[in-house]
Formats: structure tokens, sequence, C-alpha cells
């Protein structure tokens, strides 16, 4: 009994059964069908038969056949320009938000309330609500802009390409301002108050002093912020779909990636068109290593940090 | 070691992961057709219970009076009716007839999409049922797989026409237009008594397909579609390019910033009495009866181009039934077919669902319905790009849709918007010489 409690192989060994259960959850519902779709993506895959083995063939026509190919630049493109205006505008106004809570203005908590307030609903309302404000007859943007006379600049907002995703990634970033927000609040919180103080006592104000001591000693979160927000851009799908459709409407003017694979894997709405789940889990699976590799930067990046 | 573990246990997994995603599961279809029908004997049989697949969440209760029609001469069937959200049918049903179960009656999509069904060897040939001749054969493709075989019973139409606001036309003087002039006239009428004549938005690409295939047959004829099929024609003919140039010539007959409007304004508008007319499927009547139950309306077919010429109204399949050829009771499910090609079955399409019946000749009770039942029975046209052209990937016909999107927002013109249908049908379709 001693000895058996001394051996240590056994407990070696036990530990390694007691993750077994959560393993093979992980396994079925994770690693299975991440490499089922990996799996997939070798076929030419209609959704009721197999069909026949493609091997590489599903990325070959994604990036050489049309219309695949332009339609594929095109809603990366689009990805990308999700991501510039989520750097530009949300994350920069939540800044200037965060610091502003962060430098004791008067009500400050209430402030932190309302500006995370828009975050509390979903996706898909802020979307229909949107989508109703920017109707483009009785909307109340229209509306408004009628009232004080600026007829011309009433647009059909979701209806012209030209400022349909615009409207959409604005829409987007107000909904994402208060979530940004309160990562810089808590990245302002842990820099000690200490460098601060000395720095104010040398002199330094202002612009000077986000420059050189805030955004320095913040580094830890501005990265988090930009990569959640490059995950995020790339996997934009709910809010286009609650204001556009999945049709990247109008004229593929909201196609992102997501979108654009909603489309090829699953076809029209009415589910009367042809699929193509082969070539759709290609896509996914491009895109799986797009937002891996910049996953894998990330995490190289931090570990540099916290070793410094 | 531990990493040897998990790399060893990470490859085995990937392993069989891919065996199972990639193992072979056609399922090899049994080719002799089903038992044959006998005629229900006087012998009191055992009890039979039929499961029937569907998409018409909405059609429960409709179908519960057809199971009992049917029920009156097969008293020993019971048919359980499992309807599954239309946008999620097609997936649970590919996954049921996967598996080898799926229901015994299976509500099949027509056309291409149903065809595909067939030709992987899940359904049963229904060359054995009686009573078939009544359908005509282009009401027949609709479930024909493309080795020739009839595959189901095809139950309603969908058909779409000019949707109007009754109380507006009697305003303003205006009939029922008997020319494509008169009715562009009435539409001048309304334009400059500052109501908006058509209720239209380019923003959703299903609109403009239909809209398009409602209203071109006017403009290139009846006959110009089975030119195409047969290769004496394309889409770059002018008769088509005028088809598209006409879509162009309505814009200004179109409500304020028509691009950025999708169904639900094109609704609102229609049922609010801002615009008068809307060119809009049967299928709106319902939901346009319940939000507003006072509103006067009636529809009318598209006019010819010349007088002498024939008005239509453009129609396809909605969908048929078939019999899952891996059901343990084909011989019940098979009269369960036969029974869909009787009038009674028709009457009580027309009048529980609410749609025109394929089956020619049955009246409807509802006035409206009626109407819309024998234009489609009488004066139709095949919808082109549902019936002929939803194939390849992307489709011809939501390259269509999306090529009209870009002529509306004058990025292409109407002859670009036929190169790219045209180069849509060149990767897949072949015309029967």
């Amino acid at each position: 009994m001693n000895n058996f409690a001394k051996s240590t192989w056994w407990k070696k060994g036990a530990v390694h059964l007691f993750p077994v259960p959560a393993l093979a959850v992980y396994i079925l519902f994770v690693i299975y069908p991440i490499l089922s779709a990996f799996g997939y993506s070798f076929y030419d895959w209609k959704g009721h038969t197999r069909g026949e083995f493609v091997g590489l063939g599903n990325f070959v026509s994604l990036f050489t056949k049309e219309p695949f190919n332009h339609l594929f630049w095109n809603a990366f493109g689009h990805n990308l320009y999700y991501f510039a205006v989520e750097m530009a505008v949300q994350n920069v106004i939540a800044f200037v938000l965060a610091y502003l809570v962060y430098s004791k203005l008067k009500g400050s908590n209430f402030l932190k309330m309302a500006y995370f307030l828009p975050r509390l609903l979903s996706v898909i309302v802020v979307g229909f609500l949107w989508k109703l404000m920017l109707n483009p007859n009785n909307g109340i943007v229209n509306v408004l802009l009628k009232k004080i006379g600026l007829v011309s600049w009433a647009k059909p907002w979701l209806g012209d390409p030209t400022y349909a995703l615009t409207s959409i990634t604005l829409v987007n970033s107000w909904f994402g301002i208060g979530f940004s927000m309160l990562i810089f609040l808590a990245g302002l919180h842990a820099i000690s108050t200490e460098v601060i103080e000395a720095a104010r006592l040398d002199g330094v104000k202002g612009l000077r002093l986000i420059r050189s001591i805030i955004l320095p000693m913040m580094s830890q979160s501005l990265i988090i912020i930009t990569v959640f927000t490059f995950i995020h851009a790339f996997e934009a799908f709910e809010l286009i779909y609650a204001m556009e459709g999945s049709q990247g409407e109008p004229y593929n003017s909201t196609d992102t990636l997501a979108v654009f694979f909603y489309r090829i894997a699953f076809g029209g709405s009415s589910g009367g068109d042809s699929v193509a789940l082969g070539l759709g889990s290609a896509l996914a699976v491009v895109l799986f290593f797009i937002i891996a590799t910049i996953s894998a930067l990330f995490l190289y990046f931090t570990r540099n940090q916290s070793a410094q | 070691m531990k990493r040897l573990f998990s790399g060893a246990l990470l490859t085995m997994v990937a392993a069989s992961s891919m065996l199972v995603a990639c193992s072979n599961n056609s399922a090899t279809p049994s080719t002799t057709p089903g038992g044959a029908n006998t005629a229900p004997t006087a012998a009191p049989q055992e009890k039979v219970k039929l499961t029937m697949g569907s998409w018409r969440t909405e059609d429960a209760e409709a179908y519960t009076k057809i199971i009992a029609e049917f029920k009156k001469n097969n008293p020993n069937i019971d048919i359980e009716f499992k309807p599954i959200k239309n946008t999620e049918y097609n997936t649970a049903l590919n996954t049921g007839l996967q598996s080898g179960n799926g229901p015994d009656i299976i509500h099949l999509r027509p056309y291409a999409a149903g065809a595909a069904l067939a030709d992987a060897g899940y359904l049963e040939p229904l060359t054995s049922v009686k009573g078939m001749d009544v359908f005509s054969k282009d009401t027949l493709l609709a479930a024909t797989g493309t080795d020739g075989k009839v595959y189901g019973v095809p139950t309603v139409f969908s058909s779409t026409q000019v949707f109007y606001n009754k109380k507006i036309f009697q305003k303003y003087n205006l009939t029922e237009p008997k020319t494509w002039d008169e009715l562009l006239k009435t539409a001048d009428t309304l334009k400059s008594n500052k109501v908006t004549p058509f209720a239209f938005g380019s923003k959703e690409g299903w609109i403009l397909s239909l809209t398009q295939g409602t209203l071109a047959p006017s403009v290139y004829g009846t006959d110009f579609i089975k030119k195409i099929l047969a290769g004496e024609a394309n889409f770059k003919s002018p008769e088509y390019v005028s088809s598209i140039k006409m879509l162009k010539d309505m814009t200004p007959y179109f409500p304020d910033n028509y691009v950025g409007i999708g169904m639900d304004d094109m609704r609102n508008m229609f049922v609010s009495e801002q615009a008068a007319m809307m060119v809009m499927g049967d299928w709106e009547y319902a939901v346009m009866k319940k939000t507003n139950p006072d509103l006067q309306m009636d529809v009318f077919p598209v006019p010819p181009m010349k007088a002498d010429g024939k008005a239509t109204v453009t129609t396809w399949v909605d969908g048929s039934f078939s019999v899952n050829a891996k059901s343990a009771h084909k011989a019940e499910a098979l009269k369960f077919m036969e029974f869909l090609t009787t009038k009674e079955f028709g009457a009580l399409a027309v009048n529980e669902l609410q749609k025109p019946s394929t089956i020619p000749g049955v009246a409807a009770n509802d006035p409206l319905v009626a109407k819309i039942a024998k234009n489609a029975d009488t004066i139709s046209t095949p919808y082109a790009s549902v019936v002929y052209f939803n194939a390849g990937n992307p489709t011809t016909k939501s390259t269509l849709e999306n090529s009209i999107q870009g002529m509306y927002l004058n990025k292409l013109t109407p002859e670009q918007v036929t190169e790219e249908v045209q180069k849509s049908a060149d990767t897949w379709f072949k015309p029967k010489k």
C-alpha cells in the first residue's frame, strides 16, 4: 500500500487520464469539424453527395477562375477596409474617450456606462436599428438631412455601392467603441502613477505626455486591440447580414470573406440555388490561415513583450 | 514524451476524421421501380405510418386537411407532416438522405436542385404512378432527372404578374392596360399625380430576376427563350438586349432612391397606398392582405407590345412531392403520389395553399386567387431564369441579378449586362440542337 502510494509512475499515469474527458469533447467538437472542413476542401462537394476528389482544384479556382478570383480579392479588400475604419475611427475615438474618463472627468462612471451601452445590444438588433434609420426615403438620417436643407446629401446609404460599406463600418465602429474604450482604460490604469507624476514634474504635458509616456507604457493593450480588431474585421459577417443580406448587395460592394463564403457555400436564401460546399470549405481554410497567421504573430510579439 | 504522445494523438485524430470525411457514402439506389400499385383490397390491412418532409412550415394546417382527404380512401395509411424551416430544409434533408433515412415522402425543390437528388439516386422514379398524364411536359420538367425520368409530382405553381391598387386606379380613371403603351401611359398619369407608379427597388437581387422574368416576355415574345434553348439565339441577341434596355427605361416610374429599396420597403409602399403597381409573385397576396386588410388590390397580366399580341404571366413549379427510394413503405407512398394527381387535391391546393394548382381546370374560392390561377393555367410563360438557367457556379440567374443591379447603379450598359449573362451561360449551358 505504502509502496503503491509512493510509486510515481502511477501518479504520472493518472495525471494523463484526467484531461481525457475534456480532450474527447474538444476533439469531437473543435478539432474534428476543423479537420473535416480541411478534408472537404479537396472535394467537389455539393452537400448531398461528396463528389469527386479534386485535390487542390478548389483552391486553384478560388485564385484563378472568373468570377471567384476577383470576388475573392474584392472581399479581401473589404476586410482590410473594415479593419482600417475600425482602427482609425473606432479605436482612436475609443482612446480619446478612455483618456477623458481616466482624467477624472466629472461623471466619468456614468460616461463609462454610456459609451458601453451599444455593446449591450445584439449585433443583429444594432443592424436592424441602423437599417431603419438609414432607409433612403423615410429613415431618420435622410429625413433630418432634408429638414435642414441638405437635400443632396440624403443618399441611399445602404443601396449605393459608394457608401454601403462605409455606412456599415461606421455603424460597426459606433457599436465597438465601448469595448475598445474599456481595454484602453484598463491599460491606462495599469500605468504606474509615479511615472506619470515624475513626467509631469519634469514639465511634460498634453500630447507630449500621451506620445512619449502613456502610449509606450500601454503597448500591451494597443497590441491586444490591434489583434482583436483584425480578427473581428476578418470575421465580419453578422452586421452585414443584418443590414444588407447575404448576397454582398449592392453589387458585391459589401462582400467580406465571410459573406462571400456564406454565398458560395449555402447558395441563395431559399436554398434553390446551387451550393458549392467544397469551394466554400477551401475559402474557409484560406480564411482560417489568414487569421491563424496574424494570431501567431501576435503571440510571438506579446511573448517578446513579457520577456523584456 | 508528452509532446510525442499528443503529436501521435493528433495524427490519429486527423487520420480518422479524414477517413470519416472522405468515406464513401454514395448510396447505391435500387433501380427496380417501387411495388406495383395493387388496388386496395377489401381485406383489412395493417396500419402504416409515413412521414412527409417539407419546407412549408406555414402550411401545416392546410396539409392536415390534405392528408385527411387522402385518408378517406386510404384509411390504413397515416401520414405525419413534418416541416422544417425553409432555409434549413435542404441541409436537413441532405443529412437525412445521406444517413439512409429521411422522410418517406420528400418535398422536392424544383428544377436543378431536385434533379440533383434524383441523380444521386435518393428518389424513386414515378413511372408506375397513374394520372401523371394530366401535367404538361413543361410542368414535369421541375421534377425530371437528367435521365429523363420523372421523380416527383409537381403540386403548385408560383406565378408573377402585376398587382395594382384598385382605389388609386379608380381615382384617376385608369383601367387594366391592354398593351405596353397603355401601361406606360398609366404610369405617366400616376407620376403626374404624384403617385409612385411601381413599388420597386434594386437592392435585393432576386427582385431583379423576378421583374425581368415577368416583364421581358412581352418584349422578346413568348417563343424567344425556346430559341435560346435550341441554340438559334443567345443572350446577346437583340431581342434579349432590348428586354434589358426596357428595364432601364422603366426607371422614371420607380420610387426615389430605388437602388436602396428592398422587399420590405416595396411591400410597405404598396400596402400603404403610396405606390399603385407592383410586379410581384402570388405569395405576397396573403402577406399583404394580413398587413392591410382594407387594401383593395387586384392583378393584371403583363400586356403585350401590340394590341394583337398575347398578355402573359410568368410561372414556375414551386415544388413537387417525391418518394424516398429507401422508404420501407414505398407502395403506400406511391398511393399518395397518385392522390396528388387528382382534382380533389387540386381543389385543396388552390383553396388551402392559396396557390395556382398544377392540375388544369380547378377553380378557387377567393376571386383574386382564382384570377391568378386562371392566368397561370391559360396564358403562362415559364420563368426562364429559374426553369432553365439556374445552374453554373455562380448560377446564371444570380449573374443576371448582379448585372442588372450594376446597370441600375450605372456601372454597366444593357449590352454589358447581356454579355455577362452569356459568359455565365457559356460555362455550363449546351443548347439542345
